[in-house]
């Protein structure tokens, strides 16, 4: 079991800085998800814990002990790879016990752990199998199991499921959560679904262009985002943005209101703004409740599409200015495009955000 | 750049590439500058005398040729001295050299070829004669082999490229002759080629009813060159073959269905459609059998030693000659380096027709 | 439009001419073989008709035992055994580490190395021959006997100037860049030291290479001719080409020239005929470089 500790960790592949500076600290037994959009640097930081990448700047601890320059063996951790990484010419069984092989553990206890490893993983039927006689997610218990086999402190996951399908990545997901229970260890886990990491994060730390933007457990980062870009990053569909004008403004809330939105005061927690500033209020696809009298709504536009998915309905509206809204409602219901709909939301779970930048940290 | 010694991996690096790294430089590289160095000096294998640096004195000697006008033989009257059956009669190089101030350059060389030019008599003339020789050989050879043998290479190819059954037993036959030591192929068609009892004379004898006369192919100097390409030929045209269809193999079949489609001849097709798939491997083809045809050696030490009258000398045969045979390691070098060069020179034109392709 | 017979008659055609051009390629081979099998005076009247094709009239083995009266040929070919194989073993070694190195380590001064050793690769060995000569005419050797001086006649002088080699380096390193990296990775992480990731994962996943390269160094060791006649003069470690000088003089039976020629071509022909795919494959592979 290990504490981790990144302060300032930079990484520069020749004159390009792909890691800005992280801090995080991770708690034994923790599991934290590492999310962002592709290239941001989440495969660099974790093979940089890993031991496969060298650390430009910073220091990186593990269990309070420096490991900067400490080889990968030597750090406690084992990974697992999106491309499952299991040796092909060896057995399920060898792929297992390679690193206790490689150590020299003695015979009978390199089975025992192995055995155990295939119990906990349900493969014992596979572990004289040929990498090639295996589906997919074989394959990529096979990896999993080669992690547990060794008993590391830390687990490192990179995109370990992005290879399966829709089914079978549920199943892996859960397996892998229940796991983690099981072990108790401290796991680091890099993906770009937000399904993932919403179900199995302790906490979820969201990566944009290689500088940390927000650290928090799943609903903290849903509820509270402490940008603009955590806001339309976390949660599917993403958070709406609708232009509006800041008319009037209290200590911690404001007076909004747009052609479209009707005034509406509401809470200031990210960025302070002040009376006549061009902003963006966040609203959830999924906060959105359509009303059936139009002067009752706060929030006016034109249905432009909409797709019954069963479980919930998502409808496309073109507001008066013309910028695009999504709502998601729950249950199914039947809608006209090319009709006229309002809209009423709950301002408290409303985030207003100032229309300047992009939205992100940035250094 | 500080890197960190996580991920260098300075000593084991070193460790594990150097004892290639030691072998080819070596065997390899130290003998290709020596090369250099030696073809500068007056070494020889075994010599009581110390090597002496001669600078370019070795390719002076070696590569000295001209052009000289010899006028004809006068008597006092000044008419042109003619012999019995009225042949021109001129002055012997070799004594113009020494009385003649103005042939005096010419001193030790011979003439190679000549020819009459109105009444003077117009003369190459080298120091080296044998050296001139093999070079002219050696890109008789090149020039010869490497067209016919590509392009026998390709119709062999596209012959085995057809979709019919067993052709893979048709394929291996073909290239039997490559993984054939060059040395038991010359032995063996010394045979073939033998002017008294060879399977040729024999053969050519029988389907001709003896219409055809014997000829000693290798015993005589306008054929024994010849004769020697056709067998270099033979043996290793199914090396190329495999080249030029694993060539033809990465041409997609929709571009044959298309040019079906548009109603093309089978020629139409292979003009418009294969040959234009082709230049690279055509490139390469071509590139790959001038180097080997080079090398050219085995065959005519086996066959022929250089003979009849120095008929099929080659650079490589010369080389080993002087190197190895008269113990003349810095004649043997100049060779070497000349031949290198050759070499350079070609493979800088496949640079510069591949890169071609890629603008 | 096409109707069957013509059909049929087509494909009659292009066997007939896949045939023609077979016999132009066996029957050299056949007759070198047959010839082995006869007697002088046989054998000679025989190349008058298709006999001399066929394993026809007065069939023996006399001309090998006749061979074998003439030179040392068992000699021979132990040299040539002892030669190839080990230069083979060597290169396939030496040559995959280096590669492995080039390709999966970081190291300062790899990319310089790598582009030397790859410049080596136009230089054709005829143009080094007479050099090398000299060199090895000079170079010290730790023998049984103490420190001698030059590597004449002996069988590393034919072993360790081919033990590594531009070609067989490429190959390696060209299959190696295609590996993936994931397996390096994984095996470091699991605890795994440079020279066990090399033993226990890229080996064992380089069956396809190692035959190209083996192969290919085969032939070319085994039908080494020029630098074996430079640098070996006594029988004891001359290897079958070189051998083939007993054959040379003018007088030789025919008969038992080809007899000594297929005793030392029919086992690699046999060897091509049962891997002839890989053979294929191997030559076809050394078109790529460049
Ligand atoms: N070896 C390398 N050399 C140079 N640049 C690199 C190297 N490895 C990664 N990068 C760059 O670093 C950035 C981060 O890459 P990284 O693989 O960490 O992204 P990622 O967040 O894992 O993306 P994805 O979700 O697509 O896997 C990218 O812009 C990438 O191009
Ligand atoms: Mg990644």
């Amino acid at each position: 079991m290990a504490t981790l500790s990144m302060s300032g960790l930079t990484k520069r592949f020749g004159d390009i800085e792909v890691i800005r500076g992280v801090d995080i600290d991770i708690a034994d037994g923790e599991f934290v998800v590492f999310v962002g959009p592709s290239g941001c640097g989440k495969s660099t930081l974790l093979r940089m814990i890993a031991g496969l990448e060298d650390i430009s700047g910073g220091e990186l601890r593990i269990d309070d002990h420096l490991v900067n320059d400490m080889q990968p063996r030597d750090r406690g951790i084992a990974m697992v790879f999106q491309t499952y990484a299991i040796f092909p010419h060896m057995s399920v069984r060898e792929n297992l016990g390679f690193g206790l092989t490689i150590a020299k553990v003695p015979k009978a206890e390199k089975e025992q752990r192995v055995m155990q490893a295939a119990r906990i993983l349900q493969m014992e039927h596979l572990l004289d199998r040929r990498p090639s006689q295996l589906s997919g997610g074989q394959r990529q218990r096979v990896a999993i199991g080669r992690a547990i086999v060794r008993e590391p402190s830390v687990f490192l996951f990179d995109e370990p499921l992005s290879n399966l399908d829709a089914a079978l990545r549920m199943d892996m997901r859960m397996e892998i959560g229940k796991l983690h229970e099981q072990l108790g260890a401290t796991m680091i886990y890099v993906t770009h679904d937000q399904v993932e990491a919403m179900t199995l994060a302790d906490r979820i730390v969201v990566i944009k262009d290689g500088i940390v933007q927000q650290v928090g457990a799943p609903m903290e980062l849903y509820h509270q985002p402490a940008n603009r870009f955590v806001a339309g990053f976390i949660g599917s569909p993403s958070m709406n943005f609708l232009p509006v004008e800041v008319q009037s403004v209290d200590h911690d809330s404001a007076l909004v209101a747009s052609t479209s939105l009707d005034a509406v005061r509401v809470p200031m927690r990210v960025e302070p703004l002040k009376s006549g500033d061009q902003a963006l209020l966040g609203l959830r696809p999924q906060y959105l409740v359509p009303t059936n009298e139009q002067d009752a709504g706060q929030l006016h536009g034109t249905l432009s599409l909409v797709e019954r998915l069963g479980s919930e309905t998502v409808v496309d509206v073109n507001t008066r200015e013309n910028t695009r809204l999504v709502a998601a409602i729950a249950d199914d219901r039947t809608f006209e495009t090319g009709t006229e709909i309002a809209f009423t939301f709950d301002p408290n779970r409303a985030h207003l955000f100032s229309a300047a930048g992009d939205g992100a940290l940035n250094k | 750049m500080a890197d960190s010694k996580l991920t260098r991996s300075n000593r084991t690096g070193w460790l594990m590439s150097l004892p290639g790294f030691t072998l080819v430089a070596l065997f390899i590289i130290v003998p290709f500058f020596f090369a250099f160095g030696l073809s500068m000096t007056n070494q020889r294998l075994v010599s009581p005398n110390p090597t002496k640096y001669v600078g370019l004195e070795n390719y002076r000697q070696m590569l000295d040729i001209a052009l000289v006008t010899l006028q004809p033989e006068r008597d006092a009257s000044g008419t042109v001295i003619r012999d019995d059956e009225g042949t021109i009669q001129y002055p012997r190089l070799r004594r113009l050299s020494r009385s003649d101030p103005a042939f005096e350059r010419y001193k030790g060389m011979r003439e190679w070829f000549g020819w009459q030019s109105g009444e003077s008599h117009k003369a190459v003339v080298v120091r080296d004669p044998l050296f001139w020789i093999a070079l002219r050989n050696t890109l008789l050879f090149v020039l010869v082999v490497a067209p016919v043998q590509g392009g026998i290479a390709l119709g062999l190819a596209l012959l085995v490229n057809q979709k019919l059954r067993g052709i893979n037993a048709f394929r291996t036959i073909y290239f039997m002759p490559v993984v054939v030591s060059i040395v038991v192929v010359s032995l063996l068609w010394r045979f073939i080629y033998d002017g008294n009892d060879g399977l040729l004379n024999n053969l050519l004898d029988t389907l001709s009813f003896g219409a055809i006369p014997g000829v000693d192919w290798l015993g005589n100097p306008s054929t024994a060159l010849g004769a020697i390409m056709a067998m270099s030929i033979w043996q290793a045209v199914g090396f190329h073959m495999v080249i030029w269809l694993s060539g033809l193999q990465t041409i997609s079949p929709t571009l044959y269905e298309a040019a079906d489609i548009e109603g093309a001849s089978k020629w139409q097709a292979f003009r418009y459609v294969t040959w234009p798939g082709l230049r690279n491997t055509a490139v390469l083809v071509i590139i790959v059998i001038t180097m080997q045809a080079f090398a050219l050696f085995a065959q005519i030490d086996v066959m022929t030693n250089g003979g009849p009258l120095d008929s099929t000398q080659s650079l490589v045969f010369q080389a080993v000659e002087r190197g190895y045979g008269k113990q003349d390691i810095s004649g043997g070098s100049v060779i070497s380096v000349v031949l290198f060069v050759l070499v350079l020179a070609i493979s800088l034109v496949q640079r510069w027709l591949t890169r071609d392709r890629q603008n | 439009m096409i109707s069957h017979d013509n059909h049929g008659l087509r494909l009659a055609v292009r066997y007939a001419v896949l045939v023609l051009v077979a016999i132009i390629f066996v029957f050299p081979l056949l007759f070198m073989v047959m010839s082995s099998l006869k007697p002088d005076h046989q054998l000679l009247v025989d190349t008058g008709s298709l006999r001399a094709f066929l394993p026809v009239g007065d069939i023996s083995f006399d001309n090998y035992a006749a061979a074998f009266q003439r030179a040392p040929i068992s000699t021979f070919v132990i040299n040539s055994v002892i030669v190839t194989g080990v230069t083979v073993m060597l290169s396939l070694a030496i040559c995959s580490l280096s590669a492995f190195s080039f390709v999966f380590l970081r190291w300062s001064g790899r990319n310089l190395l790598l582009s030397i050793l790859l410049a080596t690769l136009i230089v054709p060995f005829e143009t080094i021959a007479i050099p090398l000569l000299l060199l090895v005419s000079k170079l010290p050797w730790l023998g049984l006997d103490g420190l001698e001086q030059g590597w004449l006649n002996s069988y590393h002088v034919q072993i360790l100037p081919f033990a590594a080699d531009a070609l067989t380096i490429f190959l390696f390193v060209q299959y190696f860049k295609d590996l993936p990296s994931e397996l390096v990775e994984a095996a470091r992480v699991e605890g795994a030291s440079w020279f066990q990731i090399y033993l226990k994962i890229i080996m064992p996943l380089a069956g396809p290479v190692v035959a190209t390269a083996a192969i290919l160094r085969f032939l070319f060791m085994y039908n080494q001719y020029l630098w074996p006649l430079m640098v070996v003069q006594s029988d004891e470690y001359r290897p079958v080409m070189v051998g083939l000088q007993y054959f040379f003089q003018l007088d030789t039976p025919w008969g038992e020239v080809m007899a000594y020629l297929s005793l030392i071509t029919i086992p690699v022909l046999g060897f091509y005929l049962m891997l002839q795919r890989a053979f294929i494959a191997s030559i076809a592979s050394t078109g790529v470089k460049g």
